[in-house]
């Protein structure tokens, strides 16, 4: 880890940015030419009428799931750093253990379980899976924010005070910037986890990246499954390592100022 | 002052209707006396959030616990209104506000048990007494209810159901606590394999559950048709076998990196001192570096195992029975009281491993109690 770091110190900023491209490049090439790949499913599956899936392009389910997981990731971003922040400050300490209490509950709950839960209230489609993503990726954006908030040294923060900034000042200047890599990873595992979990929404009828896996699953036909799962994967990969970069990238940052 | 105002805030919003069948309101459900009481008593409660003192905690400890017990008599009551006599296939349904209030009570009572201290036994007898109450009255007097219909409608099934799902996690679970305590041990004495390792699950983790679940599908039913001894041995393409093999790959991630961290952070002067007292190495692990990693350890289990049992929900897909099988043939059937029936259970059995698992992790916490 630490001679990975060093070797791109020494190279530059570029050379950081290649892996995730090269993930994004592979999973737009594989969704774009899956329709053309025929001929390698058609190995999996000699026996199947079809071996693409085609209910809906790939380009649409994948679009369906980067939403999914965008739309989730933004409210559990914005509400658990918000949350972070509210009880690290004198005014909120008292909620301290119930947000963490909250935040940790959300994670014991099956995604399944909410997923069931959530349909009956907000009925079939994207809401639920939403839902359920939520609560499931609250807990590492909370913890991390938590901890990175809380690793900030008291003595900077009395500098800063001393130095004249106000509260608000000292917290978007001085607290946040060196809370960010922590919170960063937080958003990474919440993120990459959430990816994964989506595909279960195909379940309660929201389509997408899980959908060709449920009807493989449903008809026997391995070669949708592949499909649905290949393409996840791909999609965790890229994220993952696009969050990988951004992390280096901020270390670099610190580092250097 | 402010310490407490949490307790007040939701509460003012949530009495004002408890939803049953077709949404009722609250006072429709429950009429005037009964709305009054619910509202008398969620006022208490914030009443005495405002000057918060130990007395004042003992006495929203009372209130909780009572409203808590009061809950399925609403249920009763409401029943009795809004369901006609001539009509014996009416049922009630439970509505989101009941489910906010009684999600909203638990909290205020993990709140309370937070500042009062008070131990987990307390709390457990507590929650013993109220789940108690209601099972009593759920046996009782709620036939109307719908959830209580669809389980009177397949109780052998739902107990079936149950404990194959209960099965399914515990294999799992142990296996991957063995699998992961040797990977783990070998993975400190040869530093390649755990590079190796810990990029191959994680990899795996990026596959979701439900890809996993289907492509085991292909393999092994190829197996069990062309290994006759497999086939002989229960190994099929759906089922059991591909849901276990699954929840072990899945398990094994959570379970070898706590295992491995919780090796590796026993304090090396606790190592030095019992190494200068003549313990041998065998020893130094078993009595020394093996029981101060326990509660880390025991950690992993912990999600590990509430992990397993949100998945083995999932393997239903797949045939291999559990409480998941309700959930996908109530969403199937689009019937919402037979996912509840499903989906309930799993959520408590994972409360109650959280739970119980975080108990067993203090107690053994070494100087913990």
């Amino acid at each position: 880890m630490r001679s990975s770091v060093h070797r791109s110190q020494q190279v530059g900023v570029k050379p950081q940015w290649m892996r995730p491209a090269c993930w994004a490049l592979l999973l737009l090439i594989s969704v774009l030419g899956m329709p053309y790949l025929d001929a390698i499913f058609r190995w999996v599956e000699p026996n199947a009428r079809q071996v693409i899936y085609s209910r809906a392009e790939f380009y649409t389910l994948l679009g369906r799931h980067v939403f999914v997981v965008g739309v989730a990731a933004i409210v559990t971003i914005s509400l658990g750093v918000l949350a972070g922040i509210a009880v690290t400050r004198q005014w909120g300490r008292d909620f301290l253990p119930l947000v963490g209490q909250v935040a940790s509950l959300g994670q014991t709950f099956p995604p399944v379980a909410v997923l069931a839960l959530a349909v009956p209230v907000l009925g079939f489609g994207t809401l639920p899976i939403i839902v359920a993503l939520l609560l499931y990726g609250l807990l590492p954006i909370v913890r991390n924010t938590l901890a990175g908030l809380k690793d900030v040294d008291a003595s900077i923060k009395q500098a800063a005070l001393a130095m004249g900034m106000t509260p608000w000042q000292v917290l978007r200047r001085v607290e946040l910037p060196l809370a960010t890599p922590v919170i960063l990873a937080g958003v990474r595992t919440s993120v990459t986890i959430n990816i994964a979990t989506a595909a279960l929404g195909a379940t309660v009828g929201a389509s997408n990246l899980g959908d060709p896996i449920i009807a493989g699953i449903v008809n026997g036909n391995m070669a949708y499954v592949l499909q649905g799962a290949l393409l996840i994967a791909l999609l965790a990969l890229a994220v993952d390592s696009l969050f990988d970069a951004l992390q280096q990238r901020l270390d670099l940052r610190l580092s250097s100022s | 002052m402010l310490a407490a105002s949490w307790l007040l805030s939701p509460v003012s919003v949530a009495p004002n209707r408890i939803v049953a069948g077709e949404s009722y309101g609250l006072v429709a459900a429950i009429g005037w006396p009964g709305g009054l009481l619910v509202t008398l008593l969620f006022l208490a409660i914030g009443g005495l959030a405002i000057a918060p003192s130990r007395t004042h905690y003992y006495a929203q400890l009372g209130i909780v616990t009572l409203a808590l017990l009061l809950m399925p008599f609403g249920l009763m009551v409401a029943g009795h209104w809004l369901i006609a006599a001539d009509l014996p296939q009416a049922r009630l349904g439970i509505g989101a506000a009941y489910w906010t209030v009684l999600f909203l009570l638990m909290l205020c009572l993990v709140e309370l048990r937070l500042r009062l201290g008070l131990s987990r036994l307390w709390t457990t007898l507590l929650l013993g007494i109220v789940v108690g109450a209601w099972l009593v009255c759920a046996s009782q007097w709620l036939e109307n209810l719908a959830l209580v219909q669809e389980f009177q409608a397949r109780d052998q099934q739902f107990y079936r159901a149950l404990v194959q799902h209960i099965a399914l996690v515990s294999t799992a679970v142990s296996v991957s606590v063995v699998a992961g305590l040797i990977l783990a041990m070998l993975m400190r004495r040869y530093r390649r394999l755990q590079k190796v390792s810990f990029a191959l699950l994680n990899f795996l983790q990026t596959i979701p559950s439900l890809a996993l679940f289907g492509l085991l599908l292909a393999p092994l039913a190829w197996l069990a048709a062309n290994v006759p001894l497999l086939a002989e041995m229960g190994v099929s393409g759906i089922g059991t076998t591909p849901a276990l093999i699954a929840l072990i790959a899945y398990s094994l991630l959570p379970m070898v990196r706590n295992t491995y961290i919780a090796l590796e952070e026993v304090s090396p002067d606790t190592l030095e001192a019992a190494k200068a007292m003549g313990m041998r190495a065998s020893q130094r692990f078993w009595q020394v570096r093996f029981p101060l990693a326990l509660p880390i350890l025991l950690e992993g289990v912990r999600i590990t195992t509430v992990q397993a049992i949100g998945l083995t929900a999932v393997a239903a897909l797949i045939g291999a029975g559990g409480l998941g099988t309700f959930i996908f043939q109530g969403l199937g059937q689009a019937a919402m009281d037979m996912v509840l029936l499903g989906a309930l259970p799993i959520l408590v059995l994972a409360l109650i491993v959280d739970a119980s698992l975080g108990a067993l992790a203090d107690v053994l916490r070494p100087g913990g109690h």
